[in-house]
């Protein structure tokens, strides 16, 4: 017999139907992939400690490779760290100019209210700023680093709670080797209305950021997090230069009966971005969040996000979209993490690619003993865009607790003649037809953004990525 | 000379001839109704119309308002004026009625329309339509019932104004108050602002709420017999084989003296 591999062939994505080929007398590789499931190195360490671990696992550990025969490899052997900027702040600092907000970030953010902003371009915090009323009723937003010299006491609960620091080279690089950082904490009752904008760029290649974020909700507060991680173009640099790494850690925390709604939008540009992250939510008692990544670009992105509910009577709504194009490879690995019962589940992806890009996605539902009264869902939805590209899903339920309901189901689909014929006798062209139904695809997501601002970035941001890929979708239609 | 002139119209998909030298011509203020049993041609004309990619013209040509639209791609001919209100209206999940019908109105124009403009448009439709103001900022025909998504469509028409609108068909499987609706709906764009149209059923039943003043009967690809709305009534009379059996006579006695042949006119 053959590798497992066949269940899924190029163009042909697998959904939640397909049963999974395995060896006889071989492990599923299910079991490779772990839930963070209380991996924290925040065990009273000092950020010092954690930092000498950290870089001890960085120096004997090699940098990873995810897989799923048959299905996909994530392998960084693409990625030349050692020719990445040292990872320790540049000396002579009076030499470098000092940072402003680079121009991606002044291009893309959109002009709204905001409750406070903070940009991390490479390793240093360039903008931040807060409103004044929201300071003064006790809402920090700061670097970490300046967090654990000025919070140190709530900083030092928290930080790296659920993070682990030596699960793999980069994750233990970002550990010991992270610089500015972000720290969030809204206390306990404060609402607000406007977003807090973080914010992760990279301005030329040869950077290796490790950007590191934790942000606290405390009990029945309210608030919204939008983040942007966003690169130039990388332009005028030369074939071989023109590499950079993201490699991110985030936590965010909530209190009980706190409600948070969490927005990414990830636009690593044109250049050769890798980014590998970590993210972690964790819903406590009667808490809610709403997470939605908008994956929409980088050379090599991996992805490992999980939203776990620890505190009986949690939700969560976890969604998610990509879009890759040309070369671009992405590996999701996201989980739906229940500790506690009672608690509810939500998720709901979407995806397509163009070009000869590469998108994986895997959702764990894991439902941890005693989490009794649970009851989740996870649906992936696929939309085929070239004839080169491959997308494939898998979707994964491990469930340790009997009085439950957890299931999960996908889509994988091509844009439909019919439908873009339709639109045609209503006077569209033929882009413009293909551009609304890709629109119509994701929107049921973009509009649970409930953001208008951010809503049309991310259309726009589609929008421009289907006008760039517009011979390809016409040579898929004509191969059909 | 007509706004639209088909012109012995040859139709092949998968390699059968459907259409077998269709002669139609039809002009704004005109009703026109075209009737045929069951795979005559008749939706196989109404996608030809509109350039339905799996639909090979072998011969003749389409001309509409002068122009020779037979190769057009399907937007140009919408852009130039003719609308077709589908058999089977296709759902588009995530685009709502409303935003669908300001996109292609401005696929139209070379200004994007006015809010205010857009909005007093849509209002009238709605009143001309009878629908429910919710009903536009529903997701288009997605889950819509059958007599939902065939008021979309009038609706669409109404936004639209086109010059001629071919209506395939749309009034199967609509209840006897979406069928007046329809039907009034077309009779008074047809009064107000001039429509000329060619519906296309296969029954009488529509014909009873928009008068047609030209009748056509498609059978096997070609049109077999024209009339007036008298032609209506005798095809409720006769039904479709005695019809057959006639025009079959007249068919063979053309096809032995060496003549195509043409309609008979009754």
């Amino acid at each position: 017999m053959s590798e497992p591999g066949e269940t899924s062939t190029a163009a042909v994505a697998t959904n939640g139907a397909a049963p999974i080929k395995v060896k006889a007398g071989r492990h599923r590789e299910a079991s490779l992939y772990h839930a963070l499931a209380g991996a924290g190195a925040g065990d009273g360490r000092t950020l010092a400690q954690l930092r000498d671990a950290a870089r001890l696992a960085y120096e004997t550990s090699e940098l990873p490779v995810w897989r799923r025969s048959g299905f996909w490899t994530t392998s960084l052997q693409g990625l030349d760290l050692g020719a990445l900027e040292a990872p320790a702040r540049s000396e002579g600092a009076g030499e470098q100019q000092p940072g402003g907000v680079p121009d991606v970030v002044a291009r893309t953010l959109p002009e709204r209210p905001r409750a406070g902003r903070l940009v991390q371009s490479g390793d240093e915090i360039v903008h931040l700023e807060l409103d004044q009323a929201l300071s003064e009723r006790g809402v920090v937003l700061c670097s970490l680093e300046d967090a654990f010299r000025d919070h140190g006491e709530l900083v030092n609960a928290w930080y790296s709670k659920r993070l682990a620091i030596d699960g793999n080279k980069l994750e233990a690089a970002n550990a010991a080797f992270w610089r500015g950082g972000a720290f969030l904490h809204v206390p306990a009752g404060v609402v607000v209305e406007d977003p807090f904008e973080i914010v992760y760029a990279i301005e030329r290649p040869g950077v290796a950021q490790y950007g590191r974020t934790l942000v606290l909700g405390g009990p029945t507060s309210e608030f919204r997090v939008h983040e942007y991680d966003l690169a130039e173009d990388f332009e005028g640099y030369p074939e071989g230069h023109r590499q950079a790494l993201h490699a991110g850690a985030f936590e965010l925390y909530l209190q009980d009966g706190a409600r948070c709604r969490l927005a990414q939008f990830q636009d690593w540009g044109r250049g050769e971005v890798f980014d590998v992250s970590t993210r972690f939510v964790g819903v406590g008692r009667d808490a809610y969040c709403h997470w939605l990544p908008a994956l929409l670009g980088g050379h090599l992105v991996r992805q490992h996000l999980e939203l776990a509910v620890s505190g009986s009577g949690g939700e969560m709504a976890f969604r998610g979209l990509f879009f890759t194009e040309e070369h671009e490879h992405l590996d999701v690995f996201a989980v739906d993490l229940h500790e506690t019962g009672p608690s509810g589940g939500d998720v709901h992806w979407r995806g397509t690619a163009t070009g000869e890009s590469r998108s994986s996605f895997e959702g764990l539902i894991q439902i941890d003993p005693g989490a009794q009264k649970t009851h989740t869902y996870l649906q992936i939805h696929s939309m085929m865009l070239s004839p080169k590209a491959r997308i494939d899903t898998i979707p994964s339920v491990l469930v340790s607790a009997d009085d439950v309901s957890a299931s999960h189901g996908g889509t994988v689909g091509e844009l439909d003649e019919t439908a873009i014929y339709y639109m045609q006798t209503r006077g569209l062209d033929r882009p413009t037809a293909v551009r609304v139904i890709v629109e119509g695809f994701f929107e049921p997501l973009v509009a649970e953004l409930k953001d208008e601002a951010l809503e049309e970035l991310v259309r726009g941001r589609v929008a421009r990525k289907l006008a760039a890929a517009r011979q390809d979708i016409e040579a898929y239609a004509i191969s059909r | 000379m007509a706004d639209l002139e088909i012109t012995d119209l040859h139709v092949r998909t998968e390699e059968r001839e459907i259409l077998r030298g269709v002669n139609l011509e039809i002009s704004r203020g005109e009703i026109h109704a075209l009737m045929g049993p069951n795979g005559s041609g008749k939706s196989t004309l109404a996608n030809t119309l509109l350039g339905h990619p799996s639909y090979e013209i072998t011969e003749g040509s389409i001309t509409f308002k002068g122009e020779d639209i037979t190769e057009a791609e399907p937007h140009e001919r919408a852009k130039a004026g003719l609308f077709l209100a589908f058999q089977y209206p296709v759902s588009i999940p995530g685009v709502s009625v409303a935003n669908f019908l300001r996109m292609a109105i401005n696929a139209k124009r070379e200004e994007p329309i006015q809010v205010k403009e857009f909005r007093n448009q849509l209002q009238h439709a709605i009143e001309l339509l009878d629908v429910d103001r919710a009903f536009t900022s529903r997701h288009l025909n997605d889950g819509f019932s059958g007599g939902e998504k065939k008021r979309a469509e009038i609706l669409q028409m109404a936004m639209l104004a086109p010059d001629i609108a071919i209506l395939d068909e749309t009034d199967s499987g609509l209840d006897i108050d979406a069928l007046r609706t329809v039907a009034e709906g077309v009779q008074r764009l047809h009064d107000e602002q001039g429509l000329g149209a060619l519906i296309i059923t296969h029954y009488q039943r529509i014909l009873h709420y928009v008068k047609p003043q030209f009748v056509h009967i498609l059978m096997d690809g070609r049109i077999v017999l024209e009339g007036g709305v008298e032609l209506v009534e005798r095809l409720e009379r006769e039904g479709y084989d005695q019809i057959r059996q006639e025009v079959g006579a007249s068919a063979a006695a053309a096809v032995a003296t060496g003549n195509s042949s043409p309609p008979t006119h009754v």
